[in-house]
């Protein structure tokens, strides 16, 4: 068997990389994917801790993140299909009507 | 078989790490997905490796069959500015990587490089949670966000109803070609017939 | 193959939700055969069920029990939150009755998806389990996404969509890894079974491990409370948001997010009190500091009010946290739901002047369209003084009381220099809230506005005011409600 930590671990550097990914890409779609990495991981490390404890709950905790990652996925890609067709980009910097 | 084991997983591991450096560095956007739908299958395979089949099961279903083909068609729909050539990175992108770095470094790996794990049970039978168990935990233990989870489908499926639908008198229905052509073709007479009407129409 | 049996359900417990949920359909059927033009229907079939579900609660107080295997509540903290969160979804409601038709915006499933938020917002506040919580959490998260996209030929609205999906989903992200590594540690997400498990002692590595994981959880709500240093969103958020939906989203998801907040911390991690009272204390100041010296500069109203609902995020925090401390358990309980009834009426109060300034295609929100109010709508511009007096804390009225409580709290917690900072920035805010009323009162008008009173919207802006009042001469019923409410936060 492989070590649970080493799962972890692994998880661990899959969820940092998605977070890079958010803070340095400004392209909407590469972020989602970025966060679509973040949920991954979180899984991967729940599946881990599920060996750990020998039960069933991290695998069902797993299967509600993916419930809820599609559900946002369906309403993100919405809305950024409509924001493309109004303004022609994907471009977050450039959704810049509102003054940040 | 435990070696064999080891090595499949090394060998897993580097490939989800490689493919998820990819999604975030690689210009080209469909690259990306197509490197994110790699790194879902590598840890779909990891959950195969841990035995959590039905898990496994439903990454792919989910993740590769329908999240990874949702952003692809997102791709296409929005293609005209998502090529190369356009600036890729926020200004401050060091800024964001010291961020992460600090993230990981103060949260993530004290605590899991420290750790000191609970041995298992060697030799025993480890109790795998099966497809059987599950299903039932769903309906037992877990009734309550299994039905919640089932509202939050249907407002997902209500929410992207509402942003995407285009009502007839709001928006524009999306044309045939060949009422495409003839629209076209329409514009362009009236264009040569009066050029002053060209503002008004570019501006409907 | 074995039989799968259900085990029996307490529905009392659910039954709030129910109506909830269940009207949420109703009212998707009722959008289909009501008539093109005419959905107010639909907004009034919702506040009946909102009224309904309000009612429905009453038999429970005071007979705290739980169901569906101990994920689901109700209790009498939970039934509080419930009731103010369904007191504000009315006056959204009833805000919102007229704003949309005006705007070409009215569509029937704007109603049922505000009664979905509801629902999530209603989970929030009963859940135990960080499984609920998330699911909650998230439900009430994508209802909102599409809320805050629905004026969607407006491109400032669609931006706010986006904006706030991105953040949220990089929140929901924080919070999913935090949850697995609390799960990692404890082996449960049950909030009581982590609480067990802390209190039966835990390996060193472990509670490294936990703490991690509470760190990002608190992230990951910290976002949606709009706590510094994760509050960058809510000003361009609330700003292109359909008016309305800004108001729901600046009570009802801070509320809900600290409803959630308060459980976890007190219930799974309050034998930690002594790690993370400090850092929330301190993230407390930074977030009242910088909402309220943000404030300051601002011109146009919705943003102002935006930035200062980032320094009220940061007093209710105050209340939770202090209820952490043994000395100040009750206390900061009572202050938190005290301040969030505040708080809700008198920014929906604020907001709904807001919506009756806001015209077709033209939005008058800059401070000098406030000016000479007083002459043109006397009514509007006593409810928005009411209003303002309100959230500076100005007695008599219910926002000076909440703060009157959470400043105790946290004096009785042993956190004095916390409650010096808010005293301080209590005065900072007064200074722009009274410079709306000056506008109002002194000044004459510049340009010529014709607000839109109609009587939904009226009575929106009564209630709220009336609340906002009448709490703040007699507070004593909102007192002994909350002071009900804590005694079954079994801690």
């Amino acid at each position: 068997m492989v070590p649970v930590s080493y799962y972890v671990l692994l998880s661990a550097v899959l969820f940092t990389l998605g977070v890079v990914g958010v803070l340095t890409r400004r392209n909407a779609l590469i972020v989602f994917m970025s966060v679509e990495m973040m949920l991954n991981s979180a899984n991967l490390a729940l599946v881990a801790f599920a060996q750990r404890w020998q039960s069933a709950n991290g695998q069902i905790l797993v299967f509600f993140v993916i419930t809820v990652a599609a559900a946002e996925v369906a309403v993100g890609l919405a809305l950024l299909v409509t924001i493309f067709r109004s303004k022609r980009t994907t471009d977050i910097d450039e959704i810049n009507t509102l003054k940040g | 078989m435990n070696i064999l084991i080891m090595v499949i997983f090394v060998v897993l591991a580097a490939f989800t790490l490689a493919a998820g450096v990819m999604v975030v560095t690689v210009k080209n956007i469909i690259h990306a997905a197509l490197w994110l739908i790699a790194s879902f299958f590598s840890v779909a395979a990891m959950y195969l490796l841990m035995e959590a089949e039905f898990i496994a099961i439903v990454q792919v279903l989910v993740y590769v069959g329908a999240i990874s083909i949702l952003v692809l068609f997102a791709i296409m729909l929005t293609r005209h500015v998502t090529g190369e050539g356009v600036r890729q990175l926020y200004k401050r992108w060091w800024i964001a990587l010291i961020v992460a770095a600090a993230l990981f470094g103060v949260l993530i790996v004290p605590t899991v490089f420290n750790y000191e794990w609970a041995v298992q049970p060697s030799g025993a039978q480890i109790s795998i949670a099966s497809t059987v168990e599950i299903g039932t935990a769903f309906m037992r233990e877990y009734l309550l966000p299994f039905e919640v989870a089932s509202v939050l489908l249907l407002v997902a499926l209500i929410g992207a109803i509402v942003i995407a639908f285009e009502e007839r008198s709001t928006r524009r229905r999306v044309l045939t070609l060949a009422e495409e052509v003839e629209q076209r073709r329409q514009r362009n007479e009236s264009l040569r017939l009066a050029p002053t009407t060209h503002a008004s129409e570019t501006s409907e | 193959m074995p039989d799968i049996q259900i085990p029996s359900i307490d529905l009392g417990v659910s039954l709030q939700l129910l109506i909830i949920f269940g009207g949420a359909m109703v009212l998707l059927l009722a959008d289909l055969f009501s008539g093109e033009g005419n959905k107010r229907i639909v907004g009034y079939i919702a506040l009946l069920f909102v009224v309904g579900a309000a009612a429905a609660g009453v038999p429970y107080w005071d007979a705290p029990r739980s169901t569906f295997n101990g994920m689901l509540v109700l209790d009498n903290f939970a039934l509080t939150l419930n009731w103010i969160f369904l007191l504000s979804t009315a006056i959204t409601i009833l805000i919102s009755l007229e704003y949309l038709p005006r705007q070409g915006i009215e569509r029937g499933e704007y109603y049922a998806l505000l009664l979905f938020a509801l629902g999530g917002m209603m989970l929030l506040a009963q859940g135990t389990d960080l499984i609920v919580l998330f699911l909650g959490l998230e439900l009430l998260s994508i209802t909102l996404y599409v809320l805050a996209g629905f004026a969607y030929p407006r491109l400032s609205s669609e931006e706010a969509a986006m904006k706030y999906l991105l953040i949220g989903a990089f929140a929901a992200g924080f919070l999913v890894f935090g949850i697995a590594l609390l799960y990692g540690a404890t082996g449960t997400s049950s909030l009581a079974g982590i609480a067990n498990k802390l209190g039966s002692g835990l390996a060193a590595d472990d509670v490294a491990f936990m703490l991690a994981g509470a760190a990002l959880v608190i992230i990951g709500f910290g976002y949606k409370i709009s706590m510094a240093p994760f509050h960058m969103w809510t000003p361009d958020v609330y700003e292109g948001s359909p008016t309305p939906v800004a108001a729901f989203m600046s009570v009802g998801t801070k509320g809900a997010g600290f409803a959630a907040l308060a459980r976890l911390l007190l219930v799974a991690l309050g034998s930690q009190y002594a790690t993370w009272g400090l850092i929330l204390a301190i993230l407390a100041a930074v977030t009242m500091v910088i909402g309220n010296v943000s404030a300051v500069a601002q011109t146009n109203v919705k943003r102002m009010l935006a930035y200062s609902s980032i320094g009220h995020a940061g007093y209710i925090l105050m209340g939770v946290l202090s209820a952490g401390s043994p000395a100040a358990a009750n206390r900061g309980i009572e202050g938190f739901l005290f301040y969030l009834l505040a708080y809700s009426l008198t920014n929906l109060g604020a907001f709904a002047v807001l919506i009756a300034l806001e015209q077709r295609g033209e939005a008058a929100w800059s401070l000098d369209d406030f000016a000479g109010l007083w002459h043109r709508q006397p009514f509007l511009a006593i409810a928005m003084a009411l209003c303002m007096f309100s959230l500076a804390g100005v007695p008599p009225t219910a926002g000076f009381w909440g703060k009157f409580y959470v400043f105790t709290a946290a004096w009785e917690a042993g956190l004095q220099w916390l409650a010096v900072v808010g005293v301080i920035t209590s005065a900072i805010a007064a200074f722009f809230y009274l410079r709306i009323i000056v506008q109002m009162f002194m000044r004459d008008p510049v340009r010529e506005i014709s607000p839109s009173l109609d009587r939904n919207l009226m009575i929106g802006v009564g209630l709220a005011a009336l609340g906002v009042i009448v709490f703040g001469i007699s507070p004593t019923p909102v007192i002994d409600l909350v002071q009900g409410s804590v005694l079954a936060l079994s801690r």
